[in-house]
């Protein structure tokens, strides 16, 4: 009986450390730097996923066969976990060597202490800085110092439908729209269209709530001259309501007279089967455009309504998150990594992303690629949100929510500034 | 016999052993964090300051919080009388002699196998407008003109009502299993003594059947109230919070604060606060289910 019980407690008890090792240890994926051969093995976080993720595979896999000495591992990790994994992960040492971040994100990250500046490795790596497009970088240079390196920038264009446009009369000889690029303009435009194409069209197909609804509202608030919704500290709600009204409600027009679809549940789908005859949205769609049998598109920058010239846009960078280690080694050969993708910047713009260098865009494999060049010179008018480490939540919880119901037409332009207004101060002051 | 008895003893605590260790490991451990949780600013990295009883002062005064327990305590409403009654109809259907006994087991209870994501994805679909099955429907029987579309999603009462609905679907299926075999334990005998006293079907049901279900009514009441106040995953896919945070549970608010606006402090405080309101309920239910001792 004794030894039965002593077997007993004894299998528990191994069946039960090896639970408990399999939650404690293991994880470290960053694996160890340099192997027999002086390797460096680096682990490299992404969240990207589609046309996105298998032209970063693309890239990777180039890397490491041109560059012997160095072995990026990437690993995918779902868009919606990413920012989450990130933090908690660097939280507790397990961090990858590389990874992603919008440069929205970039200031929270820094503010958390998850990514470190990125000068020393860069210079040991012969990192050009002048390389890159100013206005991309600017928007991941904090005090002087640079915490990313910006591989493209992503911004709100619009694309049109080229049979629809020439039905209504609206596509000229060069294949461009007819347009006349003022806010009167725009309208008088989809007028048109909403009057010659058959009423089953959606003149202009768009989201009702969230992103690209908010997207165009920042566009048209920043040819206003609007600027940002929080002060230069950063510490305090600063909308320019005047302009934040007028841009609001130019956008609730468009959907209060019927240019938009109401409540349109898939408005992509809309414009890629051919019923929808524009769409403003990311470049990153170009790909899926491209893909789509029968659809004749074009591609252009958005108007210009007031001004000057200006558009939503973000930037994917790559980052430096903190390590136990901080092995000099591994992150000077991580910035030869990043310096590497943005010059390959021609493999990542597939997906239709606009490159980071200007070298790139000067590359016959680029100009090769249609559509693209048709709106690259928009990075330079990308109006980036300013470095606050509230980005984010700002958008989700003041923005969206109460443009949202502008755009049901349940909430006046006004009210909508001034509760937005209260809701960022709020953020703001947590 | 005194060492037979501590052997006994000691058998069950190895037994128990592994339990304990995971209960102490997974459950008192991280309730004990949480609560050191509550003093701080703390984000997911790091601890950060000592704020003592701020987070709990924030809260009080907090009106997003107040508006998501009350949406919440709303779905309770909504969700748990709805679910009893439907429960027990569908096991008085699935009850009855008749050949098609099974399928009605079957069909009842297959939503419930599904998770919650599966089902709160199809009632979207279904919901939809333009797309959806609902509004086609009701455009085919006239009862909503072609050109007209209802749109259940972003309305917040009409968003309530695909809440809820998709959850009875999806959750219903359990409970009445439960009302079944219960109902099935009910002896024969009774009811042909009460059928020779002449009792009708509605005398028998509101006499006999539904007193022997008491118990577990209160049970499932109980378990209901719970898993309703923890609702978060169907209202997050189908309606996110919206619009303008109406249809918010507390749980979503408790998950945005922490992980999203990395206010770890903040949540924590949420969350024990939303507990208290759980243990309460829970010590009243006890409380009233043992006043009166078994009722039949």
């Amino acid at each position: 009986m004794k030894r039965k019980i002593g077997r007993l407690a004894l299998t528990l008890l191994l069946s039960f450390s090896t639970v408990l090792s399999a939650c404690s240890g293991g994880s470290n994926e960053a694996g160890d730097s340099v192997s027999g051969d002086g390797k460096v093995t680096l682990s490299f976080w992404t969240l990207f996923d589609g046309g996105d993720g298998a032209n970063m595979q693309t890239l990777v896999d180039e890397f490491n066969k041109s560059h012997p000495d160095i072995e990026v591992k990437n690993t995918k990790l779902a868009w919606g976990e990413y920012y989450t994994k990130l933090v908690t992960a660097v939280g507790n040492g397990n961090g990858p060597d590389i990874g992603i971040s919008h440069s929205s994100r970039l200031p929270d990250l820094i503010n958390q202490g998850v990514v470190t500046e990125l000068d020393t490795p860069a210079t040991d790596a012969g990192v050009d800085w002048n390389t890159y497009n100013q206005n991309l970088l600017d928007a991941v240079t904090v005090e002087g110092q640079h915490y990313a390196v910006p591989i493209d920038t992503h911004p709100f264009i619009m694309f049109y439908n080229k049979k629809l446009l020439k039905d209504a009369g609206l596509l000229g000889e060069d294949g461009k729209p007819i347009l006349e690029q003022s806010a009167d303009g725009f309208v008088s435009f989809l007028q048109t269209l909403k009057e010659k194409l058959p009423a089953k069209t959606t003149p202009f197909a768009l989201s009702n709530n969230n992103d690209d609804p908010y997207r165009l509202w920042w566009s048209l608030y920043s040819q206003l001259g609007g600027n940002d919704v929080v002060s230069d500290d950063l510490k305090s709600a600063a909308i320019d309501k005047e302009k934040g009204i007028k841009a609001a409600d130019y956008v609730q027009k468009l959907y209060t007279e019927g240019y938009i679809k109401k409540n349109d549940p898939d408005f992509y789908k809309n414009f890629q089967s051919g019923t929808a005859a524009i769409i403003m949205t990311g470049v990153w769609t170009t790909g899926t455009w491209e893909s789509t049998k029968g659809l004749e598109f074009g591609a252009m920058p958005i108007p210009k309504f007031y001004d000057k010239e200006a558009t939503w846009g973000d930037s994917h960078t790559i980052v430096l998150p903190l390590t136990k280690d901080e092995d000099p080694a591994k992150r000077k050969a991580a910035m030869i990594f990043a310096d590497w993708v943005a010059d390959n910047g021609q493999v990542w713009a597939k997906a239709g992303h606009i490159p980071s260098k200007p070298s790139v865009l000067e590359k016959q494999e680029f100009k090769d690629l249609p559509y693209r060049s048709d709106y690259s010179e928009v990075a330079s008018v990308v109006k980036f949100s300013k470095h606050s480490t509230k980005n984010a939540q700002i958008r989700d919880e003041a923005a969206f929510k109460f443009l949202n119901e502008v755009w049901m037409n349940k909430m006046t332009p006004a009210d909508a500034m001034n509760n937005m207004e209260t809701a960022i101060q709020k953020i703001l002051s947590e | 016999m005194k060492i037979k008895k501590m052997r006994a003893d000691l058998q069950a605590l190895v037994f128990l052993l592994p339990f304990l260790i995971i209960y102490g490991l997974f459950t008192i451990w991280p309730m004990i964090k949480g609560v050191e949780m509550t003093f701080y600013k703390w984000t997911l990295i790091k601890k950060m300051d000592f704020v003592g009883l701020d987070n709990f002062r924030k809260v009080f005064l907090d009106r997003e919080v107040w508006e998501a327990i009350w949406h919440s305590t709303f779905f309770v409403f909504l969700s748990t009388p709805t679910m009893i009654i439907l429960a027990i109809l569908l096991a008085l259907i699935a009850n009855r002699k008749s050949s098609l006994q099974k399928f009605y087991r079957i069909i009842f209870f297959i939503p419930s196998v599904l998770s919650v994501a599966v089902a709160a994805y199809l009632g979207l679909f279904v919901f939809q407008p333009y797309t959806g099955f609902v509004n086609s429907f009701l455009h085919l029987v006239q009862l909503l003109p072609q050109n007209a579309e209802i749109f259940w999603l972003t309305e917040t009462g009409l968003a309530w009502v695909v809440i809820t609905v998709i959850t009875l679907w999806w959750t219903v299926g359990f409970n009445f299993i439960l009302y079944l075999s219960a109902m099935q334990e009910i002896p024969d005998e009774i009811y042909e003594a009460a059928r020779l006293d002449g009792a009708s079907d509605t005398q028998i049901f509101w006499r006999i059947t539904l007193p022997y279900l008491n118990p577990l009514t209160k049970t499932i009441t109980m378990l209901q109230i719970i898993a309703s106040y923890k609702v978060f995953m169907q209202i997050y896919v189908i309606t996110g919070g919206g619009p303008l945070d109406q249809t918010r549970p507390i749980i979503q608010l408790i998950y945005q604060t922490g992980f999203k606006n990395n206010n770890l402090g903040y949540a924590a405080t949420m969350s024990y606060i939303l507990f208290v309101i759980l243990l309460v309920l829970s010590a009243l239910q006890y409380w009233m289910t043992n006043r009166k001792g078994a009722e039949y």
